[in-house]
């Protein structure tokens, strides 16, 4: 229950944080993207049973606040999630190199899946040149904050929920 | 009578010593505003021990005071710090309060001019992704607010509401690729729905090639559809090309309303405008 708390109120600030600090101070294609960070964490580390319907509800919760398409992010994220909880056994996931170059990639992935979403399933016409073009920017700057995260004591860094 | 002045010698003495300073003191008395030469020597020969004197005494009289003032400068300077502080804040209060006061002074003036029921809300939250447009608020359902209400700022149309809670509520921007605005070039009448196009600008779609446009020309909501009442500005046309092919013009349009400084809005109560 503890642990569940102590997981919620990190989800709580890192939505926050995403959504109302992080828009004021940073322009918009350099604005990190704190749960595909979680997101990845979970994929990597996480043993729990729940670890995918955690991923689908960060998820979720990012679609409630941001664009017109909920679901979009779930899926998204919980396809991340599971290609990394299948290839997690293969990899050395203490290394913060990893967890880094996961967070870059999974950012990149990511985007491409919601570009093949909205391309299926939307009209939002020329979405993809604004896509593409954050996509890269974002995947950085993802990295950056994955690399501080990382850089902490185990400890420190948040238990999955 | 040697033996008389043996006896009182002392006192003779005395005396004498006491008459002789007495004649002295009243022989200058007569030049007492002036010194006598042995005034002038004494004086002078002791000025510049004097002056060595004071000098030393100012000096550890310095000392002492500087000590004492030590003592407490780092404690005053401290408070002095804190109090700095304090007015600097107070300061940037104030010009904060200054400028929400222009800035709510003007959308009272819009609420006032704007013939439907308007509610004033605040900007919370902007979106979570950046290929994404839309911006939170801190007015929901519970104020009256309903998706497909329109959304405007004192410069011009924002956007409309997409997605509405019991406290809060989002804005779709008129710059998000999904969102379109019928609209009205206001000189020449020509017909296009405005678009967004993500990147912070937008695109007049629709609009004949045979339509005139220019650059500078103001767009205007048409009011078709009911999603927007009548006239209300949209934006600026920054850009128009001509193919030679196709049968519409590309027209770009630059927003009237510099969306990413908002932090106050204006939703219009009402859903439909005929």
């Amino acid at each position: 229950m503890i642990k569940f708390v102590k997981a919620l109120s990190i989800v709580i600030a890192v939505l926050l944080l995403q959504t109302t600090i992080f828009p004021y101070y940073l322009l918009a294609p350099f604005h990190p993207n704190l749960l595909v960070i979680m997101v990845v964490y979970l994929g990597l580390r996480s043993k729990s049973p729940f670890g995918a319907l955690a991923a689908f509800s960060l998820g979720l919760l990012h679609d409630c606040f941001s664009g017109i398409y909920f679901g979009l992010n779930g899926f998204s994220y919980l396809c991340i999630f599971h290609a990394l909880h299948k290839t997690a056994d293969r990899l050395y996931t203490d290394s913060r190199y990893l967890m880094v170059l996961t967070v870059f990639f999974a950012t990149i992935v990511t985007g491409l899946f919601n570009m093949l979403l909205l391309f299926i399933f939307s009209a939002a016409n020329g979405i993809y040149a604004t896509l593409l073009s954050s996509l890269i920017p974002q995947a950085l700057v993802n990295a950056l904050i994955a690399s501080l995260i990382f850089m902490m004591p185990a400890s420190v860094v948040a238990e999955e929920p | 009578m040697i033996e008389l002045f043996n006896k009182y010698k002392v006192y003779l003495l005395v005396g004498l010593s006491l008459l002789a300073a007495l004649i002295f003191y009243s022989l200058h008395l007569k030049n007492r505003e002036h010194a006598s030469p042995l005034e002038r020597s004494v004086m002078n020969v002791m000025a510049p021990a004097s002056k060595l004197g004071s000098a030393g005494n100012g000096f550890f009289s310095g000392l002492w005071s500087d000590y004492l003032d030590l003592v407490n400068v780092r404690r005053e300077n401290k408070e002095l710090r804190r109090i700095i502080k304090l007015y600097n804040a107070r300061e940037t209060e104030s010009r904060e309060a200054l400028m929400a006061n222009e800035r709510l002074k003007s959308l009272l003036e819009l609420k006032t001019s704007t013939q439907v029921p308007s509610l004033a809300a605040g900007v919370i939250g902007e979106d979570g992704s950046p290929w994404f447009k839309t911006l939170f608020l801190d007015r929901g359902a519970a104020e009256g607010l309903q998706e497909g209400m329109p959304v405007v700022a004192v410069d011009g149309v924002i956007g409309r509401l997409v997605k509405v809670a019991a406290e809060s509520s989002r804005v779709l921007l008129l710059t998000d690729h999904a969102s379109g605005i019928a609209a009205v070039v206001q000189r020449s009448r020509a017909r296009g729905v405005v678009k967004g196009t993500g990147d912070g600008r937008c695109s007049l779609e629709f609009t004949l090639r045979d339509e005139d446009v220019k650059v500078g020309d103001v767009i205007v909501t048409s009011g078709v559809g009911g999603g927007f009442p009548k006239g209300l500005k949209v934006g600026e046309v920054t850009m128009v090309k001509k193919g030679a092919y196709g049968i519409f013009q590309t027209v770009e349009v630059r927003p009237a309303v510099n969306i990413s400084r908002l932090e106050e809005v204006l939703v219009l109560l009402q859903q439909t405008y005929d």
